[in-house]
Parts: C-alpha cells; structure tokens; sequence
C-alpha cells in the first residue's frame, strides 16, 4: 500500500475487519460496520477522586460509575465495563491525541489509559428487528425495560465474547473481538434472514 | 441450572454466563524458603480438595458482565447459594458458622490467624 499525498498514515495503514465484505442484503434489519470509531481501555478505581477528577478535566464526562450505563459527551463516549475499567469511545483519529491527554493528567495516579482501537470490531444492528436479532444469539431479554438507550454490557453471543451497546431504542452496536468479525457477521446476517422474524421475541 | 448473581455488579445469569474458578481458600504454601516446603505440603497444595456433601466454597468470575472474581457459598445438595462475598474475604460469621468438616477446620486456622495477625 502506498502513502497518497495528502493522506494520513493512519488512513493509509488502516484497514477496518470487514473492508472488502459486501453489506448483507435480504436481512430484516440493517447490518453495518463502523469503522472509524477510536477505542481507549481507561482503568482506574472509581472510588479514587484523584482518578475520576482527571478523567473527567480530559473527558468532559463523570464517568459513569452505575454497572451496565454510559455516558456521552460531544463525540466523547464512555462505557462502563467494570467498577475499574471504562471503554472510551472518540473519533478515530483523536484516539491518539486523547489517550496522551490522559496519561499526561493521570500521571502519579494508580491508572491505566490505552489506545485499543483495532482491537475490536464494531457492527450496528439498526432497525425494527434488532433487538430480536441480538436475542437469538444470547440468554438476555432485551424487551426488558432495563435495556433502554445507553445500556452496556458484556455477553456471550454466539458462544463469544462480546459487548453491546444500545444506542437508541432500534439501534444496538455489537462490539466483538476484531478476528471474530466476520464470524459475527456470518451469524448476524443468517438470524437477520427475511422470513426468519420470531414475532414471540417482540415486544 | 444455577442462577447466579454477581455481588459487584448486579448481573444475573444462569452458571455460562460464570466462569467458574475451583475451590475457594486455598493456600499456597509460603515461597520464600522453598526448599523448607515438605513434598507432604505441596501435595496438599496441588491435589487435595475439601469435598464434602453439604456447604461448600468455590471462586467464580463474572465472566460477562464486570470481569470480578468473587466468593459463593453454595450447598452442593440442595444447590442453594447461601452467600456471596469478597475475593479476598472469608464468608460472613453465620455461614462459617455452619461448616462442617475440612471446611470448619480451614475457617477455624484462618479466623485464627486472622486475629493473631490483628
């Protein structure tokens, strides 16, 4: 691959886990990738003020100390994973930049702030079905009225190890490990086939 | 099946959304003279477990929802959790309390050392 004038080499050495996959028609919901989202695995004690006092300088954000919540700030993200452990969610090419800015200001603090963006890949299950979809391949009940916009957590979806959000009533993005991308996508696109609609998982 | 509640973050989930971590309080024997550590004290260390029939320790980790080890006391007969606690805990007085066997005698030298140790 070669460095285009005026490219960035981050746009020139990224590639995102399903680039060269074609979006999967004849599905009941829309099945996409995100791509350019940057990632940052925060780790601190959240009973420390310190660490939370910084973080939040940084972030703009509290953040969010209730399990399985988020909380959102301009195109600042944060994921509670952990009473210890946040996932941060940014643009892409501010990762870098945001991760030094919180290693600076966490500096002396028992804490930890790493860029993981290419570790994992991120599709967004987006339409009527959704929900539905993502009950096909875990234990949980998302009609349940916990599950509402800004909900966290970390599952089992078939049978791997997972992380979704829900981003509005209709809109879950699915975090998976970036080599089980298309493994994800393979099992997504086979319980989204048109014809294939539970009406028992709806509300 | 066993339905089970992580006491750090409130997940609830049947035993695969756990991973489960063994038996519970096992000491390894103390490291920093290892050629004073008898052949009869690592056996014990590696192989051999409490099993009884009845109340039993084990570890078991919140594997899908905060990543937390933790403690349950679980009745292997009956299958009942009777208590959550800490990782770095030992069960609450009233479960202890009800010990038998190896159990008693391991909670019996802990809470022991514990007080000397204060």
């Amino acid at each position: 691959m070669t460095l285009t004038e005026g490219a960035s080499v981050l746009e020139a050495v990224f590639e995102s886990a399903l680039a060269h996959r074609a979006e999967p028609t004849n599905t009941y919901v829309s099945l996409h990738e995100i791509s350019m989202r940057g990632m940052i695995d925060l780790r601190g004690l959240n009973t420390d003020k310190k660490f939370m006092a910084a973080a939040k300088q940084v972030l703009g954000i509290d953040l969010p100390k209730a399990p399985r919540t988020s909380e959102t700030f301009g195109d600042v993200k944060a994921l509670w994973l952990s009473p210890d452990q946040w996932m941060i969610l940014c643009a892409r090419d501010k990762a870098p930049a945001l991760t030094a800015q919180l290693t600076e200001a966490l500096a002396g603090i028992h804490s930890l702030a790493v860029d993981v963006s290419d570790m994992r890949a991120i599709i967004r299950v987006e339409g009527e079905g959704a929900r539905e979809v993502m009950m096909k391949g875990s234990s949980l009940d998302f009609t349940d009225d916990d599950f509402k916009p800004g909900y966290v957590r970390r599952i089992r979806f078939a049978e791997i190890a997972a992380l979704f959000n829900i981003v509005e009533d209709n809109v879950i993005d699915l975090y998976v490990f970036r080599s089980y991308a298309h493994y994800t996508m393979d099992f997504l696109t086979k319980a989204a086939r048109k014809g294939s609609e539970v009406a028992a998982l709806r509300k | 099946m066993l339905l089970v509640t992580c006491p750090i973050c409130g997940a609830e989930g049947d035993e695969t959304d756990f991973h489960f971590g063994g038996q519970a309080h096992i000491a390894r024997p103390a490291t920093t003279n290892p050629e004073g550590i008898t052949d009869a004290q690592q056996r014990e260390y590696l192989f051999t477990r409490i099993n009884p029939k009845g109340l039993h320790f084990e570890r078991a980790r919140c594997d899908r929802g905060c990543g937390k080890w933790f403690h349950i006391a679980r009745d292997t007969m009956t299958m009942e959790i009777k208590a959550y606690y800490g990782v770095t805990e030992l069960p609450p007085p009233d479960i202890i309390a009800q010990a038998k066997g190896g159990w008693a005698e391991l909670f019996a030298e802990r809470t022991a050392h514990a007080k000397k140790t204060k």
